[in-house]
């Protein structure tokens, strides 16, 4: 699982999105915001965490269970996944 | 061929119909060129419905708004209006109604409301100011003019059932700019840089939300609300 080359995370007025480098047709308005454990989970990605991996900074980092914490992580995924962010393996 | 467009010195290929769409443009100064436009960079296959005319337009194009960045400047999908000597300008995606726009404000304020381009003025940023500028980029009805104006807002244009117009927050202001100017970077650096303009674009312009139809009342709201703003604003 990696974040694919044509995808940045920027701040933009106070806001984390994630903006597209190379679509032709965009549609900014489903554009993907972040919010701070969604930036600290990209930056993971980025840096090439597994699932598990992101599973552990998040009970690490917030007061959440395992399980809460797995379903985060695959939430998260399945946004970037949906917006073709991420290149499965 | 050598064109003074933004206050910029272009060298723009005369191939296609491009000679035509620059003779308001062309300069005889003897300058070196800010940007170089190459037709040898020209990618044909990228457009297999298009004519040479077509090639031609579309990718200088492209090439003179990349290279824009480099200047302070960018470029809005959008129809420019000048009018009390202050441009105005109305974007959205295609089909939007944004030459149906301009038309009313011609249609209410006569022969003093020009506009200046119908598809790509160019903006730039020059010693605290941002100007519009008319660039030979204008779409197919080829409505331009050479000039420049301080820029006074810009809106973008929804179709609705009644009149309503609203100012954008920062935001939202940056990503509706977004989704009408560059959209393919060659790089994180380059979109960096358009990122930079629109910080400093959207910290001084009211940028505005219409839903309209198209009728003179729509016209006269949206100027009477980016006339007010702008004067707020000090533009």
């Amino acid at each position: 699982m990696k974040i694919n080359k044509n995808f940045a995370l920027r701040k933009v007025a106070n806001t984390w999105v994630v903006l597209p480098l190379a679509e032709a047709t965009v549609n900014l308005n489903g554009m993907l915001k972040l919010n701070e454990s969604g930036v600290l989970l990209w930056n993971a990605l980025e840096k090439g965490s597994d699932r598990q991996e992101l599973v552990s900074i998040l009970t690490s980092e917030y007061e959440v269970s395992e399980e809460q914490a797995r379903a985060d992580v695959d939430e998260f995924l399945f946004k970037l996944i949906k917006v073709g962010c991420i290149d499965e393996q | 061929m050598l064109c003074k467009i933004a206050d910029l010195s272009i060298q723009v290929p005369a191939t296609g119909d491009m000679l035509s769409r620059c003779k308001e443009y062309l300069t005889n100064e003897q300058v070196s060129a800010d940007i170089i436009i190459r037709a040898d960079l020209y990618r044909p296959h990228k457009y297999p419905t298009f004519d040479e005319k077509g090639v031609a337009y579309m990718e200088s194009s492209i090439q003179f708004s990349r290279q824009l960045l480099n200047f302070n400047g960018l470029y809005l999908h959008s129809s420019a209006i000048v009018y009390e000597g202050r441009a105005y300008l109305f974007s959205g995606p295609s089909g939007m109604g944004k030459s149906t726009h301009t038309r009313l404000w011609k249609q209410l304020f006569g022969a003093d409301a020009v506009v200046i381009n119908d598809d790509k003025p160019a903006l730039r940023y020059i010693d605290g100011v941002w100007y519009a500028y008319g660039t030979p980029w204008c779409g197919k009805d080829g409505i331009n003019v050479n000039t420049k104006a301080p820029l006074g807002g810009i809106c973008f244009l929804k179709r609705g059932e009644i009149n309503s117009i609203r100012r954008l927050d920062t935001f939202e202001a940056t990503t509706s700019i977004l989704s009408q100017t560059i959209r393919r970077f060659k790089d994180k650096t380059t979109l960096d840089l358009l990122l930079q303009h629109l910080e400093c674009l959207t910290s001084k312009i009211p940028v505005y939300e219409l839903y309209n139809i198209p009728v003179p009342e729509a016209a006269l709201l949206s100027y009477e609300t980016m006339r007010s703003g702008a004067e707020e604003a000090g533009l």
